[in-house]
């Protein structure tokens, strides 16, 4: 049976530790530290007036499936900058399954010399 | 473990985290308000006082906290306190004023690591939760650079803990190689030779370019973008929701400064200048160096670059983190792997010198 010391035992590897619980204890009075300061502020605003329209630069506003950024636009910044990446990828995924053979053939075998030489 | 140890260990964590977390917010503002002075003397403005950060959150409490009509309201209101809960939980695990961690033995450099992405993601989810195109864009923005900035940051903690695992003092080698009180007490200046040294200091460049995209600063702050998309992911934050993230801001701030403070300057004064360690005197000169320790880090790392340089786009972001500067971290990397084989003194005995 696993005693309630084992269950608060720091988890440890060979390279790295941590304990869980003492997280836990952390993060429940920070929690309420935080609570507590949030307390202090002004919890009212208008509800159904013009106030709880999202800010759009004074742009008309469309309907939320107009307005909505596509799954496809979310890591737009990365593919945009890793363009030149993908282009080659792109030209490397012609669908011909003997290309791939081929590719798995050349990679296996400089694999075979670099582990043969090092 | 005995029951009373327990106790013990846990009213320390909480008497800990209360202090850790004012430490965090007081000193969070007071450098938000240094760095705006200081940033708009670079730029000959007068500039606001420093106290400015202290009345900005006086002033945000008693704004209204509107909730836009299409926002997830649970979600909207939680992002904000998650963020500044998990800022404050890693100053546990970092030394902070010269002291050890307060939870040294319960978490590593790989836990603070995973724990620095929770601030971002509360970002982000705040900014999903919006409701607002604004936001969703900011939102978008903070995850590529997100993706962008962690592989740098990883090269530079998992070479730091290699180097010192590598190491051996007084005969043995050194054991848990990733634990921060480990990595302070062996500076890592003190175990490289010369091409180490280049690579130290081509990971602390690495480390301070990061830095400013943690904290969501210019040139990397395109998530936020005021003159763009009118704030990002803060556009509908207004009144306690959008202080609570500038405390956020700001606990991560010292968060991000300790963390450099402690890979790379982890020098204490007191033991320099003779005094007992332990004693009031010894922890007081501590405290100042490490304060001033952190002000120079936040100087060179936030404000001289943001004064600098223009705002970047995203994906010149992410292609600043992806190529330039993960090369960089490699090729320190590289330094320090052939530092022991290609040092100074193996070269000049390679040429025949010796």
């Amino acid at each position: 049976m696993i005693s309630i010391y084992d269950f608060i035992e720091t988890l440890t590897t060979d390279s790295g530790f941590w304990n869980p619980l003492i997280w836990g204890v952390a993060i429940v009075i920070a929690f309420l530290i935080v609570y507590i300061i949030r307390g202090f502020g002004n919890k009212g605003y208008k509800k159904e007036t013009e106030q709880t329209k999202v800010f759009l630069s004074g742009n008309p506003e469309y309907k939320e499936e107009k307005m909505h950024v596509k799954a496809s636009n979310l890591y737009w910044g990365f593919t945009e900058s890793l363009k030149w990446v993908y282009k080659v990828l792109d030209k490397m995924h012609t669908g011909n399954v003997s290309d791939y053979v081929l590719w798995f053939v050349i990679i296996m075998g400089t694999l075979f010399i670099i582990l043969g030489v090092i | 473990m005995e029951i009373h140890e327990i106790i013990r260990i846990v009213l320390t964590i909480i008497i800990g985290t209360i202090g850790l977390a004012a430490f965090g917010i007081f000193f969070g503002l007071l450098y938000k308000g240094l760095d705006r002075k200081i940033s708009a003397h670079m730029q000959g403005r007068i500039g606001p006082p420093i106290r400015q950060p202290f009345r900005d959150i006086g002033k945000l409490f008693t704004k209204e906290n509107i909730v836009p009509e299409n926002a997830v309201p649970w979600i909207f209101h939680l992002a904000p306190l998650i963020g500044l809960v998990a800022s404050i939980s890693i100053l546990l695990y970092l030394p902070i004023g010269g002291f050890p961690p307060l939870a040294s033995g319960y978490g590593d450099l790989i836990l603070i690591l995973y724990l620095l992405i929770i601030p971002s993601l509360a970002l982000v989810i705040g900014g999903f939760a919006s409701g607002s195109p604004y936001a969703t864009v900011g939102a978008q923005r903070e995850m590529a650079t997100m993706i962008a900035y962690e592989f740098p940051l990883a090269i530079i903690i998992v070479t730091i803990a290699w180097k010192l695992s590598a190491t051996t003092v007084g005969g043995t080698l050194i054991q848990n190689s990733f634990a921060i009180s480990t990595i302070t007490s062996t500076p890592v200046w003190s175990v490289v030779g010369p091409i180490g040294f280049i690579g130290l200091i081509l990971l602390l460049l690495a480390l301070i370019i990061v830095t400013p995209a943690e904290l969501s600063k210019i040139p990397f702050d395109s998530p936020e973008a005021e003159t763009e998309i009118g704030g990002g992911l803060l556009v509908e934050y207004s009144g306690r929701n959008l202080a609570m993230f500038y405390l956020m801001d700001s606990v991560k701030t010292i968060v991000m400064a300790s963390i450099i403070v402690a890979l790379f300057f982890p020098y204490n004064l007191s033991n320099l200048v003779g005094l007992d360690a332990g004693s009031y005197p010894a922890y007081t000169i501590d405290i100042i160096f490490y304060l001033i320790k952190v002000l120079i880090v936040l100087v060179l790392s936030v404000t001289i670059i943001r004064v600098a340089v223009a705002r970047l786009k995203i994906d010149q972001i992410v292609y600043t983190y992806w190529v330039p500067l993960t090369l960089m971290a490699l090729i320190g990397l590289i330094c320090i792997m052939w530092d022991g084989q290609f040092g100074l003194p193996r070269i000049v005995e390679m040429l025949g010198l010796v």
